[in-house]
């Protein structure tokens, strides 16, 4: 290729740019950095990037050019250079997890080292574990966790691969009565585990009428009621689904044992590195041990069920995962936001309308309101999940010691926290991802955004461990509860936050005057935007119990409103955490921070009350002059952040080499990188082709017809 | 991988069977299928896509069924097959221009002739002389030159006053220098230039004796015709994978003093005169402009049917997958519920579904609009401006009807609206298929990927909202001048303002046509409350870009209810359709227009439009009483747009309901990972063990 293109410059300088940009604020990077990640966090970022970025195989360049089998070689590659360079630095668990939060890729041992290893430890038996673990931990065994369903996704009691007892043999039959029942989705199964937890109905023969099949021992649980199965499995009874350990390919052929049909499921919007997986039995035979037997176990001599201790401390850490899944949120929209605010800064359009001089520069996009409205809110978004995330983490260990205890009491306002917020700060972060996306014009769309692989990554979340739409009726459910005990005992000790609110509310309904959060002046009362929030979650957690409690609506035809109730209670909890921060940020921050996060604080509580100004307003929770007065308010909230928008993005820290965007580099030199990834390491570029329609041959030269196409298809 | 066994092909789903349950969904209804296909597209329409689906399934180049696992180079080679395939096609059965588009709808991925056939040629065709239609569109119309359109740099994008790329006439050997001062004046994004086209229409500012003239067109020969190399001093590449559109080159190209012929210049309204040096304009570019909002017409319709694919196998799918017992069903009950049955999984679905056809009927009420008025406009009204005298924005052109330049200002807005509704839209189908909605086999995630670009071109959403704006405060001040022209803005800025001081009190709950007044009147308030910001408290022009942008967003609401009450109404469409279908359709459109309004409650609430307590009866009466009565109807509404599965391409949204059987037959049969076995364990280096059907090792692919 000619190339006189090494000597030429973009039209404005992008460093200069970030540069002037960073200058105009008086923000201490490295202050707040501390703040928001911690010291060790910061110091293991730069150690784990420094030994990654010095292998080749964690280089990026070209993995949007690749086709989906050579993803996923390249992401077993990289899983296993990242074991081996944990062996040897002799790397702990958190910088185990760095390596695998700045490798960006959902590896194939992803599943072996989290919910494979989680299930053995949480519901295996003593002798189960000290069988397991060890092989585990010497990855003499690879595992995965199969659960979902080709036909069932987050109703487990509907999963439909069985788990038959014999009572002869003394052992289990699984197996997948229909197509439907094959496991599917499955992260680590597709092409790697070699073992795996597989979740199934477990069947026990029926007993001799009048003896239960089934003893409990310690606490009652709340398990359904035993169903029947089918016709054919009459003397059978079902026990719910249960976990059982099973090995699936042969150690050596790294083929399905017999009876075992295993394989990945194809290409996905995303995870493309990640073989989830399918897997149907016929008829397999495994021993007893099989089942993990930590909280139930089978009778040897009656073929029964004993349950014993109480499976409640499970969900215990299904709370945790969720707060991670959080302060992960928090990051990745980070990521995002990092991209399209430098981005927005080096990229100019239009000069301003109302300037005279033909010589004025045309602005920088961040300068334009459309732009602002997309990406600041979110910048003040990604603060606000921070600090909720901090409260969820506090909650959990708090609740964990209590659990211990064996008082379950705080476990349903924990759930019911978690569940909630989970919801709606993964939906936030993935739409948040894509609006930033947008907000960059054209690039965003092209592969240097570094967005592209990020938004499709990202994009299961709102998905798995329950659909986001699915989850907020746990919530819904859970406040109707509340809020039916409150109205029934309103005299009550409040036992949490949400008795003390509903408390309150129901004192205060009959002369509730809609709050002014703004008045003409600028003034914002920060204490009445906590309370808006509060209160239209409560009015809404009324309305919704006198619509199922009192009125005896349906259901199913309260699941819109009972959504929208779910969302305005974690809302609640986002700007309640968020506005308790701001007392004790001045003691630890120096100034303009504590300031400049009160500004995010606003405009993350007021943008979102805007965009649900109806709910706010047909609640009673703010006054109608507030409405009408947002959209300025916002205006200049906005225009306060604008300053800070660089520095504020500098202190999530995000690597230039996690973020992988041309767009989103932090010396601004996006032009430079754009054109040298598509000049300089595309591989479509090292081919010529013959464009005329009349020749057969699709590479110039080739002289092959055509063929070579034809055989690829 | 083993073969598939035995005990695997014989099972089936559990539970009702997919086809039984679409077929009871189909009982449900008695809705016309047909006659409402009809209605949308005409029965010819319908007969001609079949006859061209069968051509198409017929040849083997354009199987589906690996595209969704290649890589992109592969992806690219394989598009390029497929559009000399087509053009031969083209030849072979003699198809016309409409056939030809057909088929590349059907076909439904971008390809590497896509901008020869659009863009350079209209380009040609339109702002050629007949010289130049000579030199370049006789050869381009047979594709000896195959071209693209070269406008997009790499630092700007929407704003063409703001191109970097020069050219320079030099009066001596009567030439053009094109030139790239910096590296961002690289042609960017370009359709077609990266790997295919020999030839480009290249905007470039025209410099003459030292002074810029603005943008015009080039017509550039970038490599060679035989050896398609690039030639000297222009520099040509693809500019690498985007988020989706990898089939297609989007190609970047830089000069280096390139030397173009005088005749490059594409000259019917505007050239450089050899013998003079000077600059002249001639003859009037506005249907140009024409053509621009006859693009944006084609965007609001395709908007229509785009929406319509996701929502499609989105409905179908619905109806199929189930999931937890209803927890007021009776005890005892058993299975569970099709998730369709959700209000929750309806409140997402079927304002999308009314949506799709809002948009058709929105569409094709622009395209007849700016047909009957490009008559008009070829009749009448020739030569009527000063060439010299108009300036250079589409906005500010004079001539034409009154009613052509309301469209053309509108048409942004509805560009803006109608690509954000399908994109989101999809998404949002995407996501109501929960788990398997995430699989490249829904079929929804590709599609939308390839779509999503559209938001952007013909004019970033957001941006274009300013121009709209700019227009509705110029209609409003005319109006307060009483100097209006007659057309539909200025009729309900009128009305608003001879009520200002009476209010009004519009029946939105009762009454079709006072929805269309509530949302007139919402445009309006909003459009007087912008010109009042602007005019009398001086605001910067840049403070207000958020008013402007929710002021277009409501005037094009209010443009899509209109156009589809109005659809409803029109003769045409009582006598096609029986009185039943009719009034689904009006179902869908109450749907659509109060989902809308309880969406945008505060501001028609803040306007006066409507009361807080009407707001509050559309959300929690109005709109979940239309839900359950379109319910019933959903598969058939969706079967009437006629989406062959072919181009469908998706496991979940399979008119035979074959969903699970489909899922896993793609993904045992088709995934060409399940041929490897590798070796897992992270103390050895060897990760592809064995491939099958493939002899040699895996090349490294780093």
């Amino acid at each position: 290729m000619p190339d006189f293109t090494s000597r030429i410059r973009p039209c404005y300088d992008g460093s200069l740019t970030l540069e002037t940009e960073r200058r105009s604020s008086d923000i201490d990077v490295e202050e707040l950095a501390c703040h928001l990640l911690s010291r060790d966090f910061l110091r293991r970022q730069r150690k784990v990037l420094q030994v990654l970025q010095g292998e080749h195989i964690f280089s990026k360049t070209q993995q949007m050019n690749l086709s989906r089998p050579e993803r996923y070689r390249l992401g077993l590659a990289r899983a296993k250079a990242i074991q081996r360079i944990v062996r040897r630095h002799g790397w702990d668990d958190d910088h185990y997890r760095m390596a695998e939060y700045l490798n960006d890729e959902m590896s194939p041992y992803h599943l072996h080292g989290t919910m494979f290893v989680t299930t053995i430890k949480e519901q295996g038996s003593e002798p189960q574990k000290a069988y397991w673990l060890p092989q585990i931990e010497s990855w003499s065994i690879i595992g995965c966790y199969a659960q979902s369903e080709l036909g069932h996704g987050s109703n487990v009691r509907g999963l439909e691969t069985v788990a038959k007892w014999d009572p002869v043999k003394k052992e289990f039959e699984i197996h997948s009565p229909h197509l439907t029942a094959s496991k599917w989705w499955n992260g680590s199964l597709g092409r790697t585990a070699t073992h795996a937890v597989v979740v199934a109905q477990l069947l026990l023969p029926r007993a001799p009428s009048g003896k239960p099949t089934a003893t409990r021992t310690g606490l009652p649980t709340a398990t359904a009621e035993p169903k029947r199965v089918t016709a054919a499995e009459e003397e059978f009874e079902s026990h719910g689904p249960q976990p059982f350990i099973l090995r699936i390919r042969d150690e050596r052929t790294h083929q399905p044992l017999p009876g075992i049909v295993i394989g990945d499921i194809g290409p996905k919007y995303g995870y493309a590195s990640m073989d989830n997986g399918y897997m149907l039995f016929n008829h397999v035979r495994v021993p007893k041990e099989a089942m993990l037997s930590r909280y139930a176990e089978v009778s040897d001599e009656m073929g029964t069920l004993n349950r014993k201790g109480h499976p409640a401390v499970v969900y215990g850490s299904l709370t945790f995962v969720r707060g991670q899944i959080i302060m992960h949120a928090r990051l990745v929209l980070a990521r995002a936001v990092t991209v399209a605010v430098r981005y927005c800064c080096v990229r100019r359009q239009f000069r301003d309308r109302d300037s005279r001089s033909e010589d004025d520069e045309e602005m920088k996009v961040l300068d334009y309101p459309t732009v602002q409205i997309r990406v600041l809110p979110l910048l003040a978004t990604s603060f606000a999940l921070h600090y909720t995330g901090e409260y969820m983490y506090k909650l959990y260990h708090q609740s964990r010691q209590t659990i211990e205890k064996g008082d379950f009491g705080p476990l349903a306002e924990l759930h019911s926290a978690s569940s909630g917020l989970k919801s709606l700060c993964t939906m936030l972060a993935a739409d948040g991802i894509e609006t930033c996306r947008r907000a960059m014009g054209g690039h965003g769309f092209g592969g240097g955004s570094g967005l592209v692989g990020l938004n499709a990554d990202y994009l299961s979340k709102p998905t798995v461990e329950g659909d986001n739409w699915m989850i907020t009726q746990q919530v819904a459910a859970y406040l109707i509860k509340k809020m039916t005990e409150a109205v029934e005992n309103r005299e009550a000790l409040p036992k949490d936050p949400t008795d003390e609110l509903f408390q309150f509310y129901l004192k205060s309904r009959s002369h509730r005057v809609p709050q002014s959060i703004a008045n003409e002046d600028g003034l914002i009362d920060d204490e009445a935007i906590v309370d808006a929030f509060r209160w239209r979650a409560a009015d809404l957690s009324y309305r919704a119990y006198q619509a199922r409690v009192v009125e005896q609506k349906p259901w199913t035809r309260l699941m819109i409103q009972l959504h929208s109730l779910s969302r305005a209670y974690s809302e609640q909890i986002l700007v309640t955490n968020f506005y308790n921060s701001l007392d004790s940020t001045p003691s630890t921050l120096s100034e303009p921070t504590p300031l400049v996060l009160r500004t995010c604080f606003r405009l993350y509580a007021l943008f979102t009350l805007d965009s649900f100004a109806s709910a706010f307003t047909l609640t009673n929770a703010v006054s109608s002059d507030t409405i009408y007065s947002l959209p300025d308010v916002i205006l200049e909230l906005m225009a306060d952040l604008r300053p800070h928008a660089v520095k504020l993005v500098d202190a999530w820290s995000i690597p230039d080499w996690l973020l992988d965007s041309a767009l989103g580099r932090s010396d601004g030199k996006v032009y430079e990188d754009l054109f040298d990834r598509a000049h300089r390491r595309n591989p479509l570029n090292r081919v010529t082709f013959d464009p005329r329609w009349e020749s057969e041959d699709i590479v110039l030269g080739s002289g092959d017809g055509g063929r070579q196409v034809l055989a690829k298809l | 991988m083993a073969p598939t066994p035995d005990w695997v092909k014989q099972l089936k789903p559990s539970g009702p069977q997919g086809h039984e349950l679409l077929a009871a969904e189909r009982a449900k209804s008695d809705l016309p299928v047909e006659q409402l296909s009809e209605l949308l597209f005409t029965k010819e329409v319908l007969q001609k896509k079949q006859r061209i689906l069968n051509v198409l399934k017929s040849e083997k180049v354009f199987d589906k069924s690996q595209n969704y696992f290649s890589g992109r180079t592969d992806r690219f080679e394989k598009a390029l097959a497929r559009a000399k395939k087509l053009r031969n096609l083209r030849v072979k059965h003699n198809w016309d221009l409409d056939e030809y588009r057909t088929a590349t709808e059907l076909i439904s991925e971008p390809g590497p002739y896509g901008l020869h056939d659009s863009m350079f040629l209209i380009t040609l065709r339109e702002q050629g002389t007949p010289e130049q239609h000579e030199v370049f569109l006789k050869k381009a119309k047979n594709y000896e030159y195959i071209g693209c359109y070269a406008q997009t740099e790499l630092g700007h994008g929407s704003n063409v006053r703001g191109l970097e790329t020069t050219a320079t006439w030099n009066s001596k050997d009567k030439t053009f220098t094109i030139h790239s001062p910096h590296l961002t004046a690289s042609k960017w994004w370009i359709g077609s230039l990266g790997r295919t086209a020999n030839h480009a229409v290249v905007m470039a500012q025209l410099i003459i004796a030292g002074k810029s003239y603005g943008p015009h067109p080039f017509v550039v020969q970038i490599r060679d015709l035989k050896t398609h190399e690039p030639l000297e001093n222009a520099h040509v590449g693809d500019i690498g994978p985007k988020f989706g559109y990898n089939t297609m080159d989007n190609g970047f190209l830089l000069f280096n003093h390139y030397k173009a012929p005088h005749v490059s210049m594409l000259a019917r309204f505007s050239k450089v005169d050899p013998d003079t040096n000077k600059y002249a304009r001639q003859g009037s570019p506005s249907l140009i402009y024409g053509t621009l909002t006859w693009v944006r017409s084609t965007i609001v319709m395709q908007a229509g049917s785009v929406l319509a694919r996701g929502v499609t196998i989105a409905t179908r799918y619905s109806a199929i997958r189930r999931q937890f017992q209803d927890r007021d069903a009776p005890q005892g009950e058993k299975g569970e519920n099709p998730v369709i049955n959700y209000t929750m999984v309806q409140m997402r679905l079927l304002p999308l579904l009314a949506a799709t056809f809002a948009l058709h009927f929105t569409g094709k009420a622009m395209m007849d609009l700016y047909s009957e008025n490009q008559k008009q406009m070829n009749q009448g009204n020739k030569g009527r401006e000063d060439p010299n005298q108009r300036g250079a924005g589409p906005e500010e052109t004079q001539s034409g009807s009154d009613i052509l330049a309301d469209l053309h200002a509108t048409s942004c807005g509805l560009k803006a609206l109608s690509s954000t509704i399908a994109a989101e839209g999809l998404e949002m189908c995407r996501r109501t298929c929960g788990g398997h909605g995430y699989s490249s086999f829904s079929g929804i995630g590709p599609w939308y990927a390839d779509y999503l670009p559209t938001i952007t071109w013909e004019g970033d959403n957001y941006m274009l909202t300013q121009q709209v704006a700019r227009y509705l405060l110029k209609s409003a001040r005319s109006v307060l001048a009483n100097q209006a022209p007659n057309n539909d803005t200025t009729r309900i800025l009128t009305d608003f303002r001879s009520r200002s001081e009476i209010g009004c009190a519009f029946d939105i709950i009762g009454s079709d046509s006072d929805i269309v007044s509530a949302f007139a009147w919402r445009a309006s308030f909003l459009t007087f409350e912008a010109l009042k910001h602007r005019d009398e408290q001086k605001k910067p022009w840049n403070d207000l870009l958020v008013d402007f942008y929710r002021l277009s967003k409501a005037h094009s609401q209010y443009m899509v209810v209109k156009n589809f009450h109005s659809a409803l109404t029109a003769e045409e469409t009582r006598g096609g359709i029986a009185g039943e279908t009719l009034d689904v359709l009006r179902k869908l459109y109450r749907l659509y227009a109060l989902h809308t309004l309880e969406q945008e409650g505060s501001e028609f609430y803040v306007s006066g439009a409507c009361s807080r307590n009407q707001i509050s009866l559309a959300r929690t009466n109005a709109v979940m009483k239309l839900l359950k009565a379109i319910r019933p109807h959903a598969v058939r509404l969706v079967d009437a747009w006629a989406f062959d599965d072919w181009v469908l391409d998706s496991s979940l949204g399979r008119k035979d309901g074959k969903v699970y059987e489909d899922m896993f037959y793609r993904a045992s049969e088709l995934n060409p990972l399940n041929r490897i076995t590798v070796d897992p364990y992270p103390d050895s280096e060897v990760l592809f063990k064995r491939i099958e059907g493939r002899g040699e090792g895996v090349r490294s692919k780093l």
